[in-house]
Order: structure tokens, then sequence, then C-alpha cells
């Protein structure tokens, strides 16, 4: 008995030994921790403004860890649900389209940033994304602010000047789309048929979403809907668009020098600037505009995400002060981001230092962050809601169907039932 | 004869083929892993000069023997115990009748139809009760009854004969022993073919590992890979070099139990 007794206590013994050598000691304490994806983008980023706030505050220390945007929506919703706050960082990026989901599933589980920052400072849209019962969560970050980026080499071989492209409508630009085409071979834009990036683009543009405040699908009677996929209708059955298959080949359709244009978020300049043969020959315009849609402007937003803090953090005075003394007041902070990731924020005064006031060689010597800080305080918000992913799959599923010719009212009836099923 | 010798022709184009269409892929990711990322997407297909400097860029971010120590030692731990209980398991299942054996079996293969998705939550739950999150532990432990590796080892001892059995206990062997000196050797290659089962899950496992390892220094190698591709401008060629590493190891262990693995598949026992 005695000797099964002592077996038993040195088999714990192990255990608890190897339990102990296999853990790694918890973050010590006064050490924020952050979740964020992209080196090149989102951490250097984040880096950037840990090391200007740790320079004034040497007793906070920073661990910025690189954790993917399905594995952030993945674990929070497992931990959340779990009602477990073990290892859960202190402040988190999340995507503006998925925050409504969280912040509703999960009340109180975000500190409400509103109560110190003041979110006047920041793009109205992108603070509205982040904002419940009257209270906003988010302390913004990057923007998704649209513009066209456009091949001026090859609408000047088929005859075009910049000014013909600015400030123009959607159907005028399919004329010049099918003229260029004539006369240099280049499509005006490529497209990833399950993407309907293009088509939130030129909705948004409007103040219109696929959903209404209160989670009510805004499907059928979406006047900004249905123009948007008849200006996709018009340009796929003119030939105007290089189907890609996914992100790596959409890219590649315009690095390449293949299309004419790309409508699309301004964080895709790095991506554009990174075949620097074609430096010279790109500018941007304003998003063209939808023709008989009510409250049409040209400004738009597509992705983008921000600065959340745990309720759970055990540090969520010094998280909600960093953000604040860095991401809401540091105006040269925001110049370097611009400069090494390419970075817009959200922050209307960045356009005040120098680097948003210089002009960029790439884009023909324009003055294109001036540009986008403009568009950026003008990009209509719209209410997210918690259905958003639904219904872009619901939408995406439509697509090839209409670039093939299909009827509008169709596919609209379709993805309205499509998007009540899955809300049930 | 002429259609015979057709017939043959016919059979090794169709096989020729397949076996094409399977390697494809791995040819194109040792390729890429060579290339720059931008001759990747432009859909370069020949041996590129970029090799040494998506390993420097790899290097530069990962921390490879750190991020390969993990999974090895998770993978190799999982291994290890899934085997011994799980064949365990199965040699019990098998050899000792009871009344209630059958029905404790089918409680069991109903079991493997709920997905891990799940069980996620609870488990979850029950290993931070357990104080054992962001553990190697953690990760182990879940896996170490697997129901499909006690079912394989289940089927392949039906095959392993009673009358071996009964010699060894007339020699006066105690169960025990007869497991670990009879058994065991007379099915190494049902252990082949589940090592490499086991050792390919452990080494591959993602959702589990990403939900309860949450520090950067506890990451294994599929939860770098997937960090690598988040980026919004991803480097294909240190990608496909970090998945081309990723999967040196079950390959190795593949070519190493081929023989064996083939030979479990059609039972361990003539």
């Amino acid at each position: 008995m005695n000797r099964i007794a002592s077996r038993r206590s040195l088999m714990l013994g192990v255990a608890l030994a190897s339990v102990s050598f296999l853990s790694v000691a918890a973050a010590s304490a006064g050490e924020l921790t952050v979740w964020c994806w992209d080196p090149n983008f989102n951490i250097a980023a984040m880096t950037d403004a840990t090391a200007r706030y740790t320079a004034s505050h040497p007793d906070t220390t920073f661990a910025v860890n690189n954790v993917t945007q399905d594995e952030i929506n993945q674990k929070l919703q497992t931990q959340l649900l779990a009602g477990v706050s073990d290892g859960l960082p202190d402040i988190v990026l999340i995507q503006d389209d998925n925050i409504q989901r969280f912040l509703q599933s999960f009340p109180g589980a975000f500190v409400p940033l509103s109560d110190s920052v003041d979110m006047t400072k920041f793009a109205a849209y992108k603070v509205a994304a982040a904002t419940y019962e009257g209270k906003s969560y988010s302390l913004p970050f990057d923007s998704g602010v649209t513009g066209l980026f456009y091949r001026s080499d090859y609408l000047e071989a088929a005859g075009y000047k910049p000014a013909d492209v600015q400030d123009i409508t959607w159907d005028r630009l399919i004329e010049i789309g099918k003229d260029v085409l004539a006369k240099t071979g280049h499509q005006l834009i490529d497209m990833d048929y399950n993407d309907d990036g293009q088509i939130i683009m030129m909705m948004q543009s409007t103040g219109q979403w696929y959903l209404k405040p209160g989670n009510e699908p805004n499907i059928i009677d979406n006047a900004a809907l249905k123009e948007s996929l008849e200006v996709f209708q018009k340009m796929a059955q003119g030939g105007l668009i290089k189907p890609v298959s996914d992100w790596t080949g959409y890219t590649g359709g315009f690095t390449s020098g293949e299309v004419a244009m790309v409508p699309q978020g301004v964080w895709i300049t790095g991506t554009i600037k990174s075949a620097t043969d074609q430096s010279g020959k790109w500018r941007v315009a304003p998003l063209p505009k939808l023709n008989d849609v009510e409250g049409a402007t040209h400004y738009s937003n597509n992705g983008g995400s921000s600065w959340y803090v745990l309720s759970s953090s055990k540090n969520q005075e010094e998280a909600v002060d960093f953000l604040k003394t860095i991401w809401a007041e540091d105006v040269d902070f925001y110049q370097g981001i611009l400069v090494n990731q390419g970075a817009v924020g959200s922050l209307l005064a960045a356009r005040e230092g120098a680097a948003y006031k210089a002009s960029d060689p790439f884009f023909n010597d324009e003055p294109v962050w001036q540009n986008f800080s403009d568009w950026l305080a003008q990009v209509p918000a719209v209410d997210y809601g918690t259905f958003t992913p639904e219904a872009r799959l619901a939408v995406r599923a439509q697509l090839p169907n209409i670039a093939n010719g299909g009827s509008i009212d169709d596919a609209l009836k379709a993805i309205d039932a499509q998007l009540r099923q899955q809300m049930q | 004869m002429n259609m015979a010798l057709l017939r043959r022709s016919a059979t090794y184009v169709l096989l020729s083929l397949a076996a094409f269409i399977s390697v494809f892929p791995f040819i194109w990711m040792a390729l890429g892993a060579t290339n720059k990322s931008n001759d990747i997407v432009t859909g370069r297909l020949s041996l590129g000069s970029n090799l040494l400097v998506n390993f420097q860029n790899l290097l530069a971010q990962v921390d490879l023997v750190r991020v390969f120590g993990n999974s090895f030692l998770i993978a190799i731990i999982s291994t290890l115990l899934t085997l011994a209980v799980s064949s365990l398991a199965g040699y019990g299942f098998e050899i000792f009748r009871s009344r209630v054996r059958e029905r404790v079996f089918q409680l069991l293969l109903l079991f493997l139809s709920i997905p891990f998705a799940a069980l996620m939550v609870p488990l979850f739950v029950l290993i931070s009760r357990a104080q054992l999150n962001n553990t190697f532990i953690a990760v182990i432990l879940p896996t170490i009854a697997s129901i499909f590796i006690i079912f394989y080892f289940r089927q392949a001892t039906k095959a392993f004969p009673g009358d071996l059995r009964d010699a060894a206990r007339v020699d006066g062997l105690k169960e025990w022993q007869i497991f670990l000196f009879v058994y065991l050797p007379t099915m190494r290659s049902t252990y082949a073919a589940a090592t490499i089962i086991v050792f390919m899950g452990a080494w591959n496992n993602y959702l589990w590992p990403l939900i309860v390892l949450q520090t950067p220094e506890n990451k294994t190698i599929t939860l770098v890979i997937s960090a690598l591709t988040a980026a919004y401008t991803p480097d294909y060629g240190v990608i496909l070099l970090a998945t081309v590493l990723a999967t040196l190891p079950t390959l190795i262990i593949f070519f190493v139990l081929q023989r064996q693995f083939v030979q479990g598949m059609l039972g361990a026992v003539k």
C-alpha cells in the first residue's frame, strides 16, 4: 500500500515537473501585449508607435505579436465564448466590418474609448463603424479610402488627358475604357468574381450598405446596389474586366502592366509602387460616382481596421493612455508610418505633417496624400451590422452570373433570399 | 497481343497523368521556394536564384530552430503517447471479451462524427481550469486517445492469431508481457503506418494549437506559416520555402517507413 502510494506521488511529481518544464511564464506585469497581423504594415506601424511611447514612458514595455486576422477572430470568439481571458492581449486589431459582431455578441468585452478620446479628431465613417449604443470602442487606424489609380500613359495613348477621368461617372469611365481597349489593347480593370470589393466601393460611396441599421437586409430596394451591379455587368459584358481567380492574380494584373486602372482602397498603393519600373506612369483620380442614385459621391472605402482595448486587460489604463498619446495625438508618428509603411491613418490632423504634403514622383508628382486625406473626411458612414460577412457571401455567389449577362433583379432576389436564410 | 499492348500503354499514360497531377503541386512548391515573389505571381515555373535571399528573409522573420523544436517536441511526444495508449486500447477491445464491449466501441465510433469545432470551447474551458493554457501539454493531451487509431489497431488486431497468444500463455507470459513481447513485434508494420498517420496529424495540427498556444515562443510551424500568409503583400518565395521545410519531416518519416506503411495498410499478419 505504502509502495503504491509513493509510486503515485512520484508519478504526480513527474507530471507536475513536466508541466512546469513545458509551460512558459506568463507576461510580466506592466507589459502590454498587442495582437495584429502583417509585419510590413500593421506590426511595423505598431512597433513604431510603441517605441515612441516607451521613449517618454520607460516603465511600459510592449510585446507586439504577429497574429493573423482569422486567428484573432477565432481566438477572441473562442475565449470570449468560454469566458476565459487568460492569455488574451491588452490591445487587439480588428477589421472594421467585423467589429459589430463582437461588440453586440460580447457586451462589455471591450473598453469604450470614446470615454477618454475625442472621436471627432478621426474620420467620421471610421468612428461610426465601431459605435454601438452611443459609445465608440475603436481607436481608428488604417483607412481604406478609395481612389481610381490609373496608367496615364495608356490613357494618353488612347487620346485622353488626366482631366478626362477627373470627377466622372462610372458610365463615362466605361466609355473611356472601351476606347482604351480598342486603341491600346489594355482592359480597364481586373477583378476576382469571388470578391465583391468593387461592388461595395460603389455602394458605400452613396452611404448605402447591404444591411440597414438594425440588421435588416437592404438588397431588393437598394438603388445603389442595383446600379453598382449594373455598372459591373456593363463592364464585364463590354470585355473591360480581366477576370482573375485570386488575390495573387489580381495584383499581378496591374503590377505586370496588363490592365489600365485600379479602383481600390489607398492601401493598394504599396503594391502598385512595388512595380518600380512603372514609376511616373501612374496617377490617382477620385473614384467615379454612380449616375442615378441620391447621395452619390466620389468617396468610398474598402477594408481597414482599428485598435481595441480588451476589458480583461490588467493594464487597461496604460493601454488607453498609449493609444491616446500616440495614435490620437502624435501627428509626426503618422508621417513616419505613411512614408515607411504607406499607411494612411484616420487621424484628420495627420494631413498637416510634411509627409502628407509631399508629392510623389511615382504618381507624376501629384500630392496624392493630400488628395486621399481630403477624400477621407468625406467618406459616407455606413452601419456594417453583424451580418456583413453573410451578405458579402450572398453577393459573391451571384457575381459570375451577373457578369455573364444574367438578370440583375433575379440576382437581387436570390441575394436577399440567401441572406435572410443565413440570418435566421 | 496488340490489343494488350494498347491497353497496357493506355494504363501507363493514365497513371503517369495521375502521378503528374499529384506531384505537380510539390514541384511547384519546391521551384517557388527558389524564386522571387513577383516571378511566382507571374507564373514562372523554372529554377530561380532567389533561394538564399528567401532563406535569409525567412530567418529574419522566424526563429526557425525554436519553431521547429516546438513542432518536433509536440509531434514526437504526441506520437509516442498516442501509439502507446491507442494501440493498447485497440488490442484490449479485440482481445478481451466483455458484454458491453461492442456498445462502448460503437459509442466511440459515434464520437468520431462530432466535429472538433463543437468540442473546442468546452475543451478550452477545461484546459484553462487545469491551468494548462499556453503549454505543450494542452496541445498533446487531447490527441492521445485517438478514436481513429484505436479503431485502426482493433481492425489490425483481428488478424493477430489467437494461437500465438495461447502459446505465449502456455509458456507462462503475463498479459502485459504478451502485449509487449509478442503482439508489439508482430504488429511492427501496423505501428509504422500508425506512426506516419499520427505524426502527420500532430505536425500539421492547426486549429487547436492556434487556440491554446498564446505566446510567440510557443508557436508551431503551421501557425508560423499561416502568419506569413497574412501580410497584405505576402512574400510567396518565403512562404513556399517555409512550406517546403515544413513538409520535409513528414516526407522523411514516410520514406523511412514506406515499406512498413504499405504492409501495414495491407494487414500486418500474413
